[in-house]
């Protein structure tokens, strides 16, 4: 039991990361209120670059870089189409989501299947073999401290800076922080573009750290979980990383269960996070604090005409 | 204060359409003309980048119009090939176009599809009913299963107010498994090791029209087309859900029965998925297979859209994307292109349409007054 324990503990980083990532990408977006749909095609380019380029390059942190970038540059798209040109944000996020996996399937072809050396993991000595915690705490690749060091420098920035206070006034009243001298668009930009890049990274959490491999399809759905958890989380970066540790927890609990050769319905089992994902949003929804923490114009199309 | 000057040129960069005299206002109503100019301009230029992106994926150039066009559409048994591929798409973007009607999200037509091919493999592989009824029990069983699997995310929308983008997509992946556990357990060939369900009785079977594959299933989805375009555009629910659509609050204060109305049309959707899934597998596949309903959501969602969700014009929309997929599988055997490559023209069609529609929404203005600069002005100082 110990031993499936801390297995389970030091994988569920693997698992919990891109979700985490990604999760904060769409509240930045969101909260500048951009209803941002794309993060399934996000995570797919970064999953898609990061494999390609560290297979050429040879290095997986210039593969990182570049599964950044990758992400970025499709959310560069989104944020054309959405914030310069106002089309309907969940058509063109579904839009975008096609794209991604379009683009990957059509580069990725030649590199799928190609197995490489991803990001090395620490290894302290004494520490990691503490009981239980050890491997979690300290046998994990150098990524997922970075993240996570990411992850709350997000958050803190969003709360106690100025430039968060005023990407947070663009979701909640575009109009008020246009007034005030806030650039709506070039926010709205930035934090589409910084939800990409975000993404990317996700993704390349996936290809580089977890699988060191490229697939088609390996993004399967991580994207839209995602999308769940930014409601979970209630728009907030410190409540992701909770709703990440239980979404990434079940994701992981996963193949170790039938590792251990339980006589469980595979299929059904994996069922278990999708179903996960709706109860949780059901909870929130009866918990009946949803909408005080949307961004109230979230979705909304934003033209300085519309000022009253 | 030149640094800042510079971050301010950058914001006007990302609101281009807003640089310098320019002013954006929404228009009521777009013309006729202008509507139709903006749509077919962005359509030419997906077309255009889908086409660039093929040939860049290693299509000759001079076989693109032969692939795309001559082989799919004006040869006989193109033509079929591709009339059997619209018939789910048909039925998938009615789906879509039904739901989007009442604004609701329906992202989840995969799942409705599987569930609905699910129930009528079922109905066939357990020889339920008598023979002669099979196939309409087959899809009557379709219909009801995608309408249950729709049903849930209904209920929860208007009860509690939760997102229908994310729960019918989540049920979507729990449809998908649940057919794998079918497919690679109870159901599975006892004569093979593939995950494909045994083939079923000629009873269960469409029959086909003596024409390539083509089978009774494309009646099947036209009729429901053709429903669908009297339910929507000429009859009291329909001009009800239109209302519901552009004001939900005003269709309620107006005494328009919204829940009712809603919960007709997002159920319709639901069951016209399923129908899909029933028809691909008495019509096309002859049994329960894996692939059947990959990229259905999206392509219904596209079909919906590129025919301004009118129920006629879907079945142009599907013929179209389904031309699509056709000439993608050849490219797929002859240029060993992705069968990706089929997702992302679709992908940008919908993106370069979407984009296009902006000049019809809103009108670009140039300011006649210096006001722009008196206003940069100020912010400035």
């Amino acid at each position: 039991m110990e031993l499936f324990l801390t297995g389970w503990l030091t994988s569920l980083p693997a698992f919990a990361m891109p979700l985490l990532l990604a999760a904060v990408g769409l509240i930045l977006s969101e909260r500048a209120g951009v209803l941002n749909m794309g993060a399934e095609g996000y995570m797919a380019m970064g999953a898609m670059t990061g494999a390609v380029v560290t297979l050429t390059a040879g290095n997986p942190w210039i593969g990182v870089g570049a599964a950044i970038l990758a992400g970025a540059a499709l959310a560069g798209l989104f944020a054309i189409a959405t914030v310069v040109f106002r089309a309907d944000q969940i058509l063109a996020g579904l839009a975008t989501v096609a794209l991604g996996g379009g683009i990957t399937a059509v580069i990725g072809r030649p590199y799928l299947h190609k197995t490489f050396t991803g990001l090395p993991r620490l290894d302290p000595g004494a520490l990691a073999d503490l009981p239980l915690v050890g491997g979690l705490l300290f046998r994990q690749d150098l990524l997922a401290y970075l993240g996570l060091a990411l992850v709350l420098l997000l958050w803190w920035g969003l709360r106690a800076t100025r430039t968060g206070l005023k990407l947070r006034a663009v979701g909640e009243d575009p109009a008020t922080a246009d007034v005030a001298g806030v650039d709506v668009q070039l926010y709205q930009a930035g934090a589409v573009l910084a939800c990409g890049a975000l993404c990317g990274l996700a993704g390349a959490y996936l290809s580089i750290v977890s699988s060191n491999v490229w697939v088609e399809g390996m993004v399967n759905g991580r994207g839209w979980i995602a999308l769940a958890l930014v409601i979970f989380a209630r728009w907030n970066p410190a409540r992701a990383i909770l709703g990440a540790v239980i979404f990434g927890g079940a994701d992981a609990a996963l193949p170790r269960l039938l590792a251990l050769g339980a006589q469980v319905p595979t299929y059904l089992l994996s069922t278990l996070p999708y179903l996960l994902t709706i109860l949780v949003l059901v909870l929130a929804a009866l918990g009946g604090r949803r909408k005080d923490a949307e961004p109230r114009s979230l979705g909304l199309a934003y033209i300085r005409q519309d000022r009253r | 204060m030149a640094k800042l000057d510079r971050v301010r040129m950058a914001g006007f960069l990302a609101a281009l359409p807003l640089i310098g005299g320019m002013t954006l206002q929404r228009r009521q109503a777009a013309g006729p003309g202008l509507a139709m100019l903006s749509f077919l301009g962005g359509l030419a230029v997906g077309i255009f980048i889908g086409a660039v992106t093929l040939v860049a994926a290693g299509v000759p150039a001079d076989d693109l119009l032969d692939e795309l066009v001559v082989q799919v559409f004006l040869t006989s048994d193109g033509l079929a090939q591709t009339v059997v591929l619209a018939t789910p798409l048909l039925l998938a973007g009615l789906s879509s176009a039904v739901a989007s009607r009442i604004r609701f999200w329906n992202i989840g037509i995969e799942g409705q599809l599987w569930m609905g091919a699910i129930a009528a493999a079922g109905v066939a592989l357990f020889h339920i009913g008598p023979e002669p009824l099979r196939l309409p029990l087959m899809m009557l069983a379709a219909c009801i299963a995608g309408a249950c699997w729709i049903a849930l995310p209904l209920l929860l929308k208007l009860r509690l107010g939760v997102s229908e983008i994310v729960l019918t997509l989540m049920l979507s992946n729990v449809a998908y498994l649940i057919m794998q556990h079918l497919l690679f357990g109870a159901w599975q060939d006892p004569s093979g090791s593939f995950p494909i369900s045994p083939r079923f009785d000629d009873a269960a079977t469409l029959p086909g029209l003596g024409w390539g594959d083509v089978h009774a299933g494309i009646l099947i989805a036209l009729i429901a087309g053709l429903a669908l375009w009297v339910l929507m555009e000429r009859t009291r629910a329909g001009f009800h859900a239109n209302a519901i659509g552009l004001n939900p609050v005003a269709a309620r204060a107006a005494g328009i029965p919204v829940a009712a109305t809603v919960v007709l049309f997002v159920l319709l959707s639901g069951a016209l998925s399923g129908l899909a899934g029933g028809v691909i597998v008495a019509g096309t596949e002859h049994r329960l297979t894996q692939f059947i309903g990959i990229n259905m959501t999206f392509s219904g969602i596209v079909i919906a859209f590129l025919a301004r969700f009118n129920a006629l014009a879907t079945i142009v929309a599907a013929l179209a994307i389904a031309g699509i997929y056709n000439a993608g599988g050849t490219l797929k055997v002859f240029y060993s292109v992705s069968d990706g490559v089929v997702v992302l023209v679709e992908g940008a069609v919908l993106m370069c349409v979407l984009i296009g529609q902006f000049f019809s929404a809103y009108r670009i203005e140039f300011a006649r007054r210096p006001a722009t600069v008196e206003d940069a002005e100020g912010e400035a100082a």
